[in-house]
């Protein structure tokens, strides 16, 4: 998780943009040292409604960039994302999708019950890059704990898109471990054995499928009008002058 | 200080309860409205759509209740003053995030026009059956604040008080509205807007590095700030100490969950707002609030016909309930009366702080409908010759019930 | 007027003369008739295909269970005569999930409105996608919230009117059958209140399959929809369909949008297999325990 957390930080360096604008609506536990040193605003919100927090955040101060970090973003968050993907609100999601990790007979095995994981014990995972670009979603992309410069990169490129962002982050979760750092380095050499970057693959065949390697890489970068930019271009056609749009240009 | 000339209709209106109120948030200064269509509130919320954009406030329909709540938040959060509207069901899908809202101390308002319930119960149609899910209905210890108008006018009146109290008290506000008032139409006169008093923000505006976002002043209310302001804002849900970082052991919950409570326990003096009449020399009292105690006027003035002296004593603020005023009146009256919508909400409260020394009387009703008021005159009737201390909630039998259950209910072809 | 209320009122409570009993009688609820549907709304049309469907794919209606949530659609489940349940907003599909997972032998069909199952239901529907829950999801798709008084729908074309885009809708509108395409449908399609007949057969070829199928019905509302943009009565909307629709089978499902009278792609999009959520199930069972439960 560390490593996510700084490659974040210095993806928010290489994009320029003013950390204090950054508002960072979660449901990930972060520590306070931790944000201290991301120099964002957090705010911990209850499951599944980062998203929908963000909105709120956004509509209410469009110069902010805001950064929702979602650990649970399909579960109870899944209505939230689909329709804010079709809205193109302007955010970039971070899902930070971690495989539960365990020891079986002395062999490590990742395997979970999440709606992400291929190694789930009876139900298929979510094509997620798959299903953001199919309900709205204009840059999609997905990276491991292992690609630290690319996930500094997609984020830098992210934080200036217009729209609604998603970039999946395949990483172990900090609170299932007891042992942490063995099997953080476990983790990573998994991640090494069995990832192939692919950029601009078609996100319906990044599916994560046991047995064949995960996909990762920047998958679709374009360009839609934005919630507040079609907001504005609708209330100002049929209003004119009686309406002032609102946030002006878009952060 | 006063309110916006843009954001005010000035203007004398025959609207109903639904639209004033909308009316009343966008006077107040409310930036961002975000709701999900619910019968019988979605007037309010169309109201605000249409007049939104122009002046400035920014509508979305979100895609439930939990976005609607969740959105409402985050707007506040970002520095707007922020409102959402539902009714019944959406009110029970908004809990979590009313306690999450309580919880970081957030002010916002949410109209809540009732209706008949449970589940999806009459939709169409009035009730007054969410008063105790409006202070209880989230998990934990928090305290805040409900209103209970009882006309279009107030509609548009209290709304801008609730966002003043929510401002003030840093909590959020209740309006409990019901579907009888919502969709009343009578005169509304908007005054001018220097006319209209709106409590601004209390934002910090000291160095960032001596933030301490959960600080209180005096008053027990904390100064809050906003995203985007360099505070590096660390703002959770968890129980937190006054840095907003969480905290876990029993002192701390005492000092800081305590203080939520109390910050609306100790101003109960400066928040409630009660309208009396009569009650010096009554013998009966009759408690109401919303609809209710505007069918209980016609059924009081009928009673005083009889010769009986009753008082009246509406609730305009409900939450926090005033504990002080029923146990003062309970000394010298012989009983109070409570019409209400449901089967008995209220009128535990009222039986609460009454400690046996009056009689309380309940007249319930199902719902999707009003009461009679000669129900409300023939309970107050009874209980003025009624002498004897009968210990616990007596409930008044309505005419409504003995048609229904003593001569049968008759199912139409 | 007050003639032809009459005369209405005769039609409905006549005794029905010996012989002579409306097709559909066995499967409504004719003691709740007349239905509270408008004039010029086509949801009447999509419950007595269903009702063709069902015959005509020959299911036991005492197996089959109709689950419907809150909207003008949802008060499909009250008209039909089956087990019907009228469930809260949004929360039929996880309902159905109930049914059908405690007991696989009840077929489950969900009959909702866009709004009951895109909006607040949209994140029960991607699941049952996802999982493959065997049932039928028939979504009466009229781009509003008629019930409601008629505010905007995830549908909404965009730049549309309705009571809470008084200026115009800002939203782009969802595909339905892109996305229960991209979440793992085994069977999509879309038809309209018009091709009464595709619809009847598209029914029927789905109530048979098996797993997560989605047809969507297009259906005109004459009180909000067409009312407040001005498009005229449900016959001018069947008109429209009429010349606009193109049938298109397999067509890719990113290519199904719908915009403000524009064309309106219809067909049988997807049909595939996968694996439902209860084979799954008893395979990981018989894999952990050696049992299984009951196929239906």
């Amino acid at each position: 998780m560390n490593s996510i957390i700084s490659a974040f930080s210095k993806g928010i360096e290489k994009s320029g943009i003013d950390r204090k604008k950054i508002s960072m609506p979660s449901d990930v536990p972060f520590t306070p040292d931790v944000v201290k040193a991301l120099g964002v605003d957090y705010f911990q919100i209850p499951r599944g409604r980062a998203i929908a927090f963000g909105t709120g955040l956004k509509l209410g101060n469009p110069s902010l960039r805001v950064v929702p970090v979602a650990g649970d973003l399909m579960t109870l968050g899944g209505n939230h994302f689909v329709h804010g993907a079709r809205r193109n609100m302007e955010l970039l999601i971070i899902c930070v999708n971690s495989f539960v990790y365990k020891k079986i007979a002395g062999k490590p095995i990742p395997s979970t019950q999440s709606a992400f994981s291929p190694y789930s014990t009876f139900e298929e995972p979510f094509n997620f890059p798959h299903l953001g670009n199919s309900c709205g979603a204009i840059y999609t992309a997905r990276w491991t704990a292992l690609h630290t410069e690319e996930l500094a990169d997609s984020v830098a490129e992210a934080l200036h898109k217009h729209g609604l962002s998603v970039i999946e982050v395949l990483a172990p979760g900090p609170n299932y471990y007891t042992d942490i750092d063995s099997i953080e380095l476990e983790l990573l050499k998994f991640y090494h054995e069995n990832s192939t970057i692919k950029n601009n693959e078609d996100p319906k065949n990044v599916a994560i499928v046991p047995d064949e390697k995960i996909i990762v890489g920047k998958f679709t970068d374009k360009e839609r009008p934005t919630f507040i930019d079609s907001y504005n271009v609708q209330h100002s056609k049929i209003l004119g002058d009686k309406f002032t749009p609102h946030g002006g240009k878009n952060g | 200080m006063k309110a916006s000339p843009t954001d005010v209709l000035t203007g004398i209106y025959y609207i109903d309860g639904d639209v004033a109120a909308g009316y009343g948030a966008l006077a107040a200064g409310c930036k961002l409205v975000a709701g999900y269509p619910i019968t019988p509130s979605t007037e309010a919320f169309e109201a605000m759509c249409r007049r939104g954009p122009q002046v400035g406030t920014v509508f979305i329909q979100m895609e439930d209740e939990f976005g609607s709540i969740s959105a409402v938040l985050g707007a506040v959060w970002s520095g707007v003053k922020s409102m959402t509207i539902t009714s019944g069901p959406g009110y029970s899908l908004m809990m979590e995030s009313i306690g999450f809202g309580a919880m970081l101390e957030t002010p916002f308002v949410l109209l809540n026009i009732q209706r008949g319930g449970p589940s999806t119960g009459v939709p169409t149609k009035t009730g007054q059956a969410d008063m105790m899910q409006s202070r209880w209905g989230s998990h934990g210890d928090y305290e805040l604040i409900a209103i209970s108008p009882d006309s279009p006018q107030e509609m548009f009146d209290y709304t801008i008080k609730a966002f003043n109290l929510a401002e003030k008290y840093r909590c959020p506000v209740m309006i409990m509205s019901d579907e009888c008032v919502g969709h009343m139409t009578e005169k509304v006169v908007i005054p001018e807007a220097d006319k209209i008093e709106i409590e601004p923000r209390r934002f910090y505006k000291g160095p960032p590095e001596e933030y301490l976002p959960f600080s209180p002043d005096p008053d027990l209310v904390p100064k809050i700030a906003k995203a985007g302001d360099g505070l590096g804002l660390y703002i959770t849900g968890r129980v937190h100490d006054e840095r907003g970082y969480p905290v876990k052991n029993e002192e701390f919950k005492a000092k800081y969950v305590r203080r939520l409570v109390d910050k609306i326990r100790l101003n109960k003096d400066k928040i409630i707002e009660l309208k009396e009449e009569s009650t010096d020399d009554a013998d009966v009292v009759v408690v109401s609030y919303g609809i209710s105690s505007r069918v209980a006027v016609k059924g009081v003035e009928i009673a005083r016909q009889k010769g009986i002296k009753v008082g009246t004593l509406r609730l305009v603020t409900v939450w926090p309930f005033p504990d002080e005023k029923i146990i003062d009146l309970a000394k010298k009256v012989k009983a109070f009366v409570v019409p209400e919508i449901n089967y008995g909400q209220i009128v535990f409260d009222v039986a609460r702080c009454c400690h046996g020394q009056a009689n309380v009387v309940l007249i319930p009703h199902g719902g999707a409908g009003v009461h009679n008021p000669l129900d409300i005159s023939d309970a107050i009737e009874s209980a003025a010759k009624e002498d004897k201390k009968i210990e616990g909630v007596v409930e008044f039998k309505t005419r409504l019930e003995k048609i229904v259950f003593e001569r049968g209910l008759k199912i139409k072809e | 007027m007050k003639a032809k209320e009459t005369k209405m009122k005769e039609i409905h409570s006549a005794p029905s003369k010996k012989g002579e009993i409306h097709p559909m009688e066995n499967l409504l609820r004719m003691d709740r008739m007349p239905h509270i549907w408008c004039p010029s709304c086509g949801i009447g049309l999509a419950v007595t295909a269903f009702a063709s469907a069902l015959e005509k794919a020959n299911m036991d209606p005492n197996m089959v269970s109709i689950v419907s949530g809150i909207g003008c659609t949802g008060r499909v489940a009250g008209y039909v005569k089956l087990d019907s349940f009228h469930t809260t907003h949004g929360r039929p599909i996880a309902f159905g999930t109930g049914i059908r997972v405690a007991n696989p032998k009840i077929k489950v069909v969900v009959f909702s409105g866009d709004g009951d199952l895109i909006a607040i239901g949209g994140n029960h529907f991607i699941h049952a996608a996802r999982r493959n829950i065997d049932m039928l999801v028939v979504c009466v798709n009229n781009f509003i919230y008629a019930m409601t008084g008629g505010q905007v729908a995830p549908t909404t074309p965009l730049a549309a009117y309705a009571t809470t885009s008084p200026y115009g809708c800002v939203e782009p509108p969802f595909n339905i059958p892109y996305i229960a395409d991209s979440s793992g449908a085994v069977y999509v399609a879309r038809w309209t209140t018009l091709h009464v007949r595709r619809l009847i057969n598209s029914l029927a070829e789905a109530l048979q399959k098996k797993g997560f199928s989605v047809v969507e019905v297009i259906s005109p509302c004459g009180m909000y929809y067409s009312r407040i943009n001005k498009l005229g009565d449900g016959l001018d909307m069947m008109k429209f369909y009429h010349d606009n629709v193109e049938i298109r089978h397999g067509e890719d499902t990113k290519n199904l949008d719908i915009g403000f009278q524009t064309k309106i792609i219809c067909g049988k999009f997807v049909d595939r297999e996968r694996p439902s959520y209860m084979e799954r199930y008893n395979q990981w069972l018989s894999g952990v325990k050696g049992g299984s439960r009951d196929e239906g």
